[in-house]
């Protein structure tokens, strides 16, 4: 095959699937913007409004949903850094008996699909008086493997010798894991707090089954019950709310979107 | 380079002793089984450059790493003065240290680099600025401050870690070969550098290189390692006059002494079994001497580099260029008596008898 044919294919299939990608965000920003009449009758002209933004907003609690949301994802971000980081700089730099078989653990923690453990989690939260709260949504993701994994690998990439210098000049444990190890790191914490955010807000199963109010329902799951009830909404509004909701990731994506892919690439995952 | 300014010692973070030399006795270390330093017994006097040399693998760094307390030792002791240094962890030692990679934080510019100790041990801003302006000064790193590591050239790299080591104004500096990342003509001036420094200041200086071209020009006491032993220590001068064994004939000197069966230089009596060693510039042309064959010669400017060979073994003269060569291809050679070492051809020591 031509290399000219080659790259054309390739051109024509990644601009396929980024628009079929594209469609439903496309979808969902037309009828946003547009009256309700406009929902499945598509004419370059309609006329364009806001109106369905506010019409959602008071519709549901958004602003307790937002808040829950952001809640939920800055906790678990901020245990999980700080749990990994420790962990991690255990592994990679202190020597402790059962350290091996401790870190398979771990692994083993990465092959299992969180889904299979809802009903066993459940009955945790449930023995710890954790249902229906915020709390009661993160715990079960707060040890990450991933995390502690990921910062382990790259705590062993710094070398040693920068380790020794800091000690030489007086370093303590905290001084050497706040001073050198994190600030070194800095790539793979961007990386995987943008994994980590963008997974807990969008999970929809797990706080769907914990949550039973207003008080520590999400987004996912606010959503979910605001565009299934029956009471006629319309999907220009369940667009705008959808819009909403997820506006906060999009624009994170597009403003960190360098960032982002480049973390990866030096984080060596993909 | 060399501003002369003084950094001394006057301001008061207060080192034990400044007059104590280090004392190291029985040291060893095993590492899986394999011991790679056995019975190191040596003084490292206050205020000289010692070098430590050794060719890879004998132990050197493994001792730079035991007297830094980075790696602790299997058996014997450290002592600066009357200090134990076994219970103390590295930061308590007052030693300060160079690695050769260097180990600057990439994540910091110059400055805080050279300050990080400082500021870990939270001296006071103004102290840490007035001491700073001095380092930066003494090597002329001005107006690099806000560069990151990656930024400065290898030279300026490895200014910010001698640096670093001397802001701490510690009366023993450690050096992990250095200048090994350096090339040939930043080395030569880092050397003499590194010297006056050391000099100026009246640091201890325990210095490890391979290389025996920075230990000879700038070591008060060389102590030659070979094989997790010490192999010799002595003064530069004193070591290339008298080495104590054939390793230390070998590594020493360049080029290395000749080592030649006494049969091959005709001598007779106890001196025939034994191996001889002749430094290059100990063999001249003498019309009555024994004759070889030239095998190869190299042209250095003032001086050329002859090899003949004397009963199979090659033999490597350093004669005056301007005398030139025989031209039939057969050098006569002589020298003094005085000139031969004599070295057991078994365990390899020298012999002081004649």
């Amino acid at each position: 095959m031509s290399a000219g044919l080659d790259a054309l294919l390739i051109r024509v299939g990644a601009w396929a699937l980024a628009l079929i990608w594209l469609a439903p965000l496309a979808y969902a920003v037309w009828t946003a913007f547009h009256p309700a009449a406009y929902e499945t009758h598509f004419a370059l002209l309609a006329p364009i409004t806001v109106e369905n933004f506010p019409k959602a907003w008071v519709q549901a609690p958004f602003a307790r949903y937002f808040l829950n949301t952001i809640l939920l994802v800055t906790s678990i971000l901020g245990v999980q850094l700080v749990v990994g980081t420790l962990a991690a700089f255990a592994f990679a730099r202190l020597q402790f008996a059962g350290k091996s078989g401790l870190f398979a653990l771990v692994l083993m923690q990465m092959m299992v699909m969180p889904d299979i453990l809802i009903v066993e989690n459940y009955q945790t939260m449930r023995a710890l008086g954790l249902v229906d709260t915020i709390a009661g949504i993160g715990l079960p993701y707060m040890a990450s493997g991933f995390a502690i994994f990921l910062l382990r690998q790259t705590f062993l990439t710094i070398p040693r010798e920068l380790d020794e210098a800091a000690r030489m000049e007086g370093a303590s444990l905290r001084h050497l894991i706040l001073r050198v190890y994190v600030p070194l790191a800095k790539p793979t914490y961007i990386a995987f707090g943008l994994v980590s955010v963008s997974a807990h807000w969008n999970d929809f199963i797990w706080p769907l089954i914990v949550t039973n109010s207003v008080e520590a329902r999400p987004l996912t799951v606010g959503l979910s019950i605001f565009s299934a009830t029956d009471s006629g909404v319309q999907w220009s509004v369940i667009n705008a709310a959808t819009l909403m909701t997820s506006a906060p990731l999009l624009l994170g994506f597009l403003i960190f979107q360098r960032q982002f892919v480049q973390s990866f690439l030096r984080a060596g995952i993909k | 380079m060399i501003a002369q300014t003084d950094i001394g010692r006057q301001s008061g973070s207060g080192p034990a002793s400044p007059g104590a030399g280090l004392r190291l006795s029985g040291l060893a270390r095993a590492i899986a089984g394999r011991r790679i330093l056995d019975g190191i017994d040596v003084t490292f006097e206050a205020g000289a450059l010692s070098v430590i040399l050794g060719p890879s693998g004998c132990g050197k760094s493994t001792l730079l790493r035991l007297i830094a307390g980075l790696d602790a030792p299997d058996g014997g002791t450290i002592h600066l003065g009357a200090r134990d240094l076994a219970p103390l962890p590295p930061a308590a030692r007052d030693i300060a240290m160079v690695f050769q990679s260097y180990a600057l934080f990439p994540h910091l510019t110059m400055a805080e680099n050279i300050l990080f100790g400082l500021s870990l041990r939270r001296v006071a801003r103004v102290d840490q600025a007035r001491r700073l302006a001095r380092v930066v000064e003494m090597l002329g790193l001005g107006g690099l401050e806000a560069r990151k590591p990656a930024q400065l050239s290898g030279g300026q790299q490895q200014r910010v870690a001698l640096a670093r080591a001397l802001i701490s104004e510690r009366p023993i500096c450690l050096m992990d070969e250095p200048l090994s990342n350096l090339d040939a003509k930043l080395r030569a001036e880092m050397r003499s550098e590194i010297r006056a420094l050391q000099q100026r200041l009246g640091l201890t200086m325990i210095y490890v290189t391979h290389d025996q071209v920075e230990a000879m020009t700038m070591a008060d006491k060389i102590v030659l390692m070979n094989e997790g032993r010490i192999e010799q220590e002595g003064a530069p001068e004193a070591i290339y006059a008298a080495p104590a064994s054939r390793f230390a004939a070998r590594f020493i000197g360049m080029p290395p002494m000749n080592l030649i069966p006494g049969a091959a230089l005709g001598l007779t009596g106890h001196d025939a079994g034994r191996l001889i060693g002749l430094r290059a510039e100990d063999g001249r042309i003498d019309p009555q001497g024994l004759a070889a064959p030239i095998v190869a010669h190299e042209f250095h400017g003032a001086d050329l580099f002859v090899t003949i060979r004397l009963a199979e073994t090659p033999v490597m003269l350093r004669l005056p260029a301007r005398t030139g060569l025989p031209a039939d291809g057969i050098l006569r050679l002589g020298w003094d008596a005085g000139a031969l070492h004599r070295f057991d051809p078994v365990t390899g020591r020298r012999l002081t008898e004649p």
